[in-house]
């Protein structure tokens, strides 16, 4: 199997944030008393009156970054993903409502804050934040696919969520990436078995079970979704075609995540395909190393290979 | 503060008929609440915002059912057609139930469900601060919403950075949409809770411009504080029948309905 780098993005989140802020002074951060989980420390050190602590208090904080994009700033709220966006639910749907030009960073997605248990695992975010109009949903893959996701978060003036591993991903992308909604990128075009097709945060697993069935012979391919919304349809009916099934990935509840996306997409298109989905099967979860809760869970490359050898 | 007195009554009772014509109208919407802040709008949009200003002072109307009041004085400041009042409430109107800033860029904020509008005011008057614009922000929440935590969480971070650009009308009227505020859940003592939150607080009749104007003289010279001022209102103000009525928080108007609450606010009961 092929050896990759291993990153957790939320690593580079503050340090990402600062250069942004170096360029653009309108940019500030607002924290729920989590800077440090978040890394969005660093920028508090670098910029902090530009930075804005609310401590515990998630609604009032979504609700103070609303007023900072009224008054013409550029306001990253970054928070754990259950936070960032189910706590603070109908506050978002308000700044979407608003169209405001807010930004949301959702770390610890899906399964990542392993040991904090169930409550802590945002396996609906993904869910949650697509349904809402107006409102963009990255899902970056790695380090340069992160970078291109907040850049280009900075550009777009609207609200926008970006959903970002805690836990190890592999590093694929050694030059900055073009970040664009709507796009997404095929990583490995092997053959017409199997459309493998993941989402950043279940970047791992996804090319795990891809090489494991590499090895097995199997010529698949695989996709990743890293704008959730809009996403890219297109690409996804095109690469469908000819292929024998659609497996998707996620770190995430199969109900309206990506799993759902892609099977809206299909089930209103006149392709005629199978579409399996691996993620987590409609129930709570357990405190655990992060790595052993997803394979528990059901998202693991072994379970990936499972899937596929039944179809 | 330089006020005009008659100026401000006239407002208010033109403001109260269009209020009362667009509820009879759309057959429904929210007159009591509306009756109720009106008077604290109408000096804040005539006297405190000044819409040709680039960085202005903002108004986020926190209770967002109340926007027949809202609608009232947009008309008159020009923002909304006298043909469009008609349209309140109803399909293709820019004149939505609760405010929307997409649909008239006037409104500060989108607000409606209750509890969200002082958050947004703490982070416009924390931009402010950080634009060094001078201007202030004013939030008016009603009692019925001080239910709802994030209130609290607002108010905790509104004195913890010492927000003095910030004031908030408390419209106090002390009904909900059922019965008396304080029997369904318990605000009391207001004063001293928000006190004890930091915020400087006053009280004051909401319907007496006199005392409206003193309160935002006071708040723009406090220092280091967000002021809160408690307005005691009169649910359904000026209207007989509406008064101190909890049915006339939401509630259609019939025609002889309508016709009495016309006389009403003429003859300035």
């Amino acid at each position: 199997m092929k050896k990759y780098e291993y990153i957790s993005p939320r690593d580079y989140i503050g340090d990402i944030l600062i250069k942004e802020a170096e360029k653009n002074n309108k940019i500030v951060v607002i924290d729920s008393d989590l800077a440090s989980s978040v890394t969005t420390h660093k920028f508090q050190k670098k910029f902090p009156e530009r930075f804005f602590e609310m401590g515990i208090a998630e609604q009032n904080s979504l609700g103070v970054t609303a007023g900072l994009a009224t008054e013409g700033f550029v306001p990253f709220y970054v928070n754990f993903a259950i936070f960032g966006t189910g706590t603070v639910w109908t506050q978002l749907r308000q700044s979407c409502y608003a169209n405001l030009n807010i930004k949301i960073i959702g770390t610890h997605s899906g399964m990542d804050n392993g040991s904090d248990g169930a409550s802590h695992h945002a396996l609906e975010d993904i869910a949650l934040t697509r349904v809402l109009p107006n409102l963009k949903v990255f899902n970056p893959l790695d380090l340069e696919d992160l970078k291109g996701a907040i850049k280009r978060a900075v550009e777009i003036k609207g609200p926008i969520y970006i959903r970002v591993a805690r836990d190890v991903v592999p590093v694929i992308h050694e030059k900055e990436i073009d970040f664009n909604e709507g796009n997404s990128e095929m990583l490995f075009n092997e053959g017409n078995d199997y459309l493998l097709i993941f989402e950043g945060t279940a970047a791992k697993q996804a090319i795990e079970g891809f090489e494991l069935l590499k090895e097995k012979g199997y010529k698949n391919k695989l996709l990743n979704i890293r704008s959730i919304k809009p996403v890219d349809k297109k690409v996804v009916l095109k690469e469908a075609e000819g292929m024998k099934g659609i497996l998707t990935i996620e770190n995430h509840t199969i109900n309206g995540g990506l799993g759902g996306l892609i099977s809206e997409i299909v089930g209103e298109s006149v392709v005629r395909i199978p579409l399996r989905r691996i993620g987590v099967q409609d129930k709570f979860t357990e405190s655990g190393k992060t790595e052993v809760v997803k394979e528990k869970y059901g998202l693991s490359g072994k379970s990936i290979v499972e899937i596929i050898e039944t179809f | 503060m330089k006020y005009d007195l008659e100026f401000l009554k006239k407002k208010s009772e033109k403001y109260r008929k269009i209020i009362i014509e667009m509820v009879y109208k759309a057959k429904a919407g929210h007159p009591g609440g509306s009756l109720s802040c009106i008077d604290i709008l109408n000096y804040l949009y005539n006297y405190k915002i000044d819409f040709n200003k680039e960085n202005r002072s903002r108004l986020i109307l926190s209770k967002g059912h109340v926007t027949p009041a809202l609608y009232a004085v947009f008309l008159d400041l020009g923002f909304i057609f006298q043909e469009e009042t008609g349209t309140f409430r109803t399909l293709n109107s820019r004149l939505q139930g609760h405010p929307d800033r997409n649909k008239i860029p006037e409104i500060d904020a989108n607000t409606g469900l209750l509890g969200q509008g002082l958050s947004i005011g703490v982070g416009m008057a924390l931009g402010k601060k950080l634009k060094k614009d001078d201007s202030r922000v004013y939030v008016v929440i009603g009692d019925g919403e001080m239910q709802e935590g994030q209130i609290w969480e607002a108010l905790m971070s509104g004195s913890h950075y010492k927000l003095d650009n910030l004031t908030v009308f408390l419209d106090y009227n002390k009904l909900s949409s059922k019965s008396n505020v304080n029997e369904i859940m318990n605000l009391e003592p207001v004063k001293s809770k928000v006190e004890a939150f930091g915020w400087e607080v006053l009280e004051i009749d909401g319907h007496n411009f006199e005392e409206i104007g003193k309160a935002l003289e006071y708040s723009e010279k406090s220092k280091k504080t967000p002021v809160f001022i408690i307005a005691h209102t009169v649910k359904g103000k000026g209207v007989s029948f509406m008064e101190n009525n909890p049915k006339w928080h939401s509630s259609a108007i019939s025609d002889e309905e309508y016709s009495i609450a016309i006389q009403d606010i003429e003859r300035g009961i």
